[in-house]
């Protein structure tokens, strides 16, 4: 087994479905101004409102241009709106009323979303582009965490942040590994090292994290010490951390679930172009669009299909360290 | 209804000087929304000097009633409304566009103080409006308001719901055609924002030409009825019968039913070089002599 960092105790794999769950549960609490903008999705903690307050349900049905600009006014007077659904309708169908009706105003909107590039609902459902369609759009935090407990903090965190919030939960992916422990000290915008390793960084997200820890473990019978660098907060991006990694090793893999064009590789690509000249390898789906998939084994083999498992990132990481020889990069 | 003589005149007053502040802008900018923003003039103009319940004092009072400009590209309307509220300075008549200014192209509710929603984006605004009627009923719920609503003319009015403020809202005709103004419609019926007044400033004309050539709207109260709203025709150029409407729907908060004024205007109202070929969009040139009329009409 490799040697973690601390606040890291791998475990086995735990759906992160639950945890929104109860981090809703526990903010609305907390903020008694939180209102639930359903779009006929349901929301997590919607149980919780129905029992406890009913009169914080706006429902707008399959409507999700109305539901975005709905959640921006009621943020205008002074509520902090959640809306729910999957990416491709709360955002993508939503996307100029995102833009004109919630950021421009910078409006206190928190707007959660299943999305995968993987699961049972296809081509339709499963969106690969999530991040790169939503990172360029100013004024944004977008999270992607890596576990149930990463999950849980970041919910907390999002509702304390005064601004609007993209958060990702990859609920048809197969369930991550329980990476970290109960004392964890999640911060937006801060990326958290996992591992240290002084051969190759794997720079993941999401569910990546889990195939990249499973990677690492391949790489380590093998004698390589390769770290992980956890990018939960998307945007803003923890720049420092990535040039801290690059300039430590110079190898750089890069693992996502979605679209490698305009995706968190590219964002790191951008850093180490201008910061911290690295060799990189970008894994992630490869221009296209999803598939079905059987929320069984098959998820993993659709993973596999797209070159996403701990196999692909292993030999990613081996031509990683093969281009920093022929680039002659030296390490700090 | 009861509108003194003397209310009607000093509000067409009011509308002539809101109609000089716009020249004043177009005199500077030499570009604008020309049409939407004429023809929005004396809706303007009777919301602002007459309706509106609004702290001269503070722009940002929660308890005001809100604007929502859905076509915010007739922002010159309200901007020319500000300065004689004193929300924004005077000079700013001549900083329409300019870089930096409170007056941006479009209506911006971080720009200028007074304007509440950031337009731009056509369709989007009745929802809007929607939002802010929906959080005022969430509110007044566990906060009842303070101050009662009335008018000059129904002070002892006695309302079956006494909304903390009152949301309207702004639409274009043309910007009808984006289906996201019919998802609003459904729900402010569905949520019974009878705090919520639509006015529909109906000036016939979009930017490729004639509404019911490009996209019919019509039959345009029916559909509004058909949605579950209180609907209401009348001249978008009588003072009159915009005050006298505007207070009607006063009287019937509590009706659980939003309202709809479509009011019936002219593209370009009051400055005949625009009024004559419908103008859309006003510059350079076509300015100049629009503004030399303008000055002869309202000095």
């Amino acid at each position: 087994m490799a040697k973690y960092n601390k606040y890291v105790q791998i475990g086995p794999a735990t759906a992160t479905a639950g945890a929104a769950e109860t981090a809703m549960v526990k903010v609305c609490q907390k903020y008694p101004n939180i209102v639930v903008v359903l779009e006929d999705m349901g929301m997590p903690g919607i149980e919780w409102f129905k029992k406890n307050a009913p009169e914080r349900i706006v429902e707008c049905g399959i409507a999700e241009a109305n539901g975005a600009v709905i959640a921006g006014a009621l943020a205008a007077e002074g509520f902090i709106p959640f809306i729910h659904s999957f990416s491709f309708a709360v955002i993508e169908r939503a996307y100029n009323q995102i833009r004109q009706s919630i950021l421009v105003d910078r409006f206190n909107v928190k707007i959660t979303a299943r999305d995968a590039p993987w699961g049972d609902l296809g081509i339709s459902h499963d969106i690969v582009e999530g991040i790169a369609c939503t990172r360029c759009l100013p004024n944004l935090v977008i999270l992607n965490p890596a576990d149930a407990v990463e999950a849980e903090k970041a919910y907390i965190a999002m509702v304390d942040y005064v601004g609007p919030v993209y958060f990702r939960m990859e609920y048809s992916a197969p369930a991550p590994y329980k990476i970290f422990t109960e004392d964890y000290p999640f911060e937006i915008g801060k990326a958290y090292a996992i591992k240290d390793g002084k051969d190759a960084t794997i720079i993941a997200t999401g569910y990546l994290v889990t195939e990249a820890i499973k990677a690492v473990e391949i790489l380590e019978k093998e004698g390589l010490d390769v770290g992980i660098l956890n990018i939960s907060t998307i945007k803003p991006l923890d720049e420092e951390a990535i040039i801290k990694v690059a300039e430590q090793t110079r190898a750089i893999v890069t693992a996502e679930g979605g679209t490698i064009i305009g995706g968190l590789g590219d964002a790191v690509a951008s850093v180490l172009a201008e910061s911290a000249p690295a060799a990189l390898v970008k894994v992630g789906v490869e221009d296209e669009f999803s598939q079905s998939a059987r929320l069984t084994a098959e998820v993993d083999e659709l993973k596999d299909f797209f070159g996403l498992g701990a196999k692909d990132l292993v030999i990613s990481v081996k031509e990683a360290i093969a281009k920093r020889e022929q680039f002659k990069l030296v390490r700090k | 209804m009861a509108h003194s003589p003397e209310v009607i005149a000093e509000l067409e007053d009011k509308a002539n000087l809101v109609r000089r502040n716009i020249v004043r802008i177009f005199e500077s900018s030499k570009q604008g929304h020309a049409g939407g923003t004429m023809s929005s003039v004396d809706i303007v103009t009777a919301l602002f000097f007459h309706h509106l319940k609004l702290d001269k004092n503070n722009c940002d009072w929660p308890e005001r009633d809100r604007v929502v400009l859905s076509k915010a590209h007739a922002a010159e309307a309200i901007y020319a409304v500000l300065p004689e509220i004193g929300y924004v300075s005077r000079d700013m008549l001549d900083k329409y566009y300019a870089f930096r200014s409170q007056f941006q192209g479009h209506a911006d509710r971080w720009c200028t103080p007074g304007i509440d929603y950031s337009g731009g984006s056509l369709g989007q605004g009745l929802s809007f409006a929607a939002g802010m009627a929906k959080a005022e009923k969430i509110h007044t719920a566990i906060h009842p308001p303070t101050v009662q609503v009335t008018t000059a003319n129904y002070p002892k009015l006695i309302l079956k719901y006494n909304p903390a403020y009152r949301v309207f809202c702004i639409v274009g005709d043309g910007e009808l055609n984006e289906g996201q103004n019919w998802e609003a419609m459904m729900f402010a019926a569905k949520y019974k924002l009878d705090n919520l007044v639509c006015i529909v400033d109906y000036n016939k004309f979009q930017l490729d030409g004639p509404v019911e050539m490009i996209m019919p709207i019509e039959p345009l109260a029916d559909k509004f009825k058909s949605f579950g709203w209180d609907v209401r025709e009348i001249n978008g150029h009588s003072i009159r019968e915009i005050t006298d409407t505007l207070d009607l729907v006063n009287n019937l908060y509590g009706d659980g039913k939003p309202k709809c004024i479509i009011a019936h205007t002219v593209k370009g109202h009051g400055i005949p070089v625009w009024e004559s070929v419908h103008l859309h969009y006003s510059r350079l040139e076509g300015t100049t002599i629009a503004v030399k009329e303008g000055r002869e009409i309202y000095g």
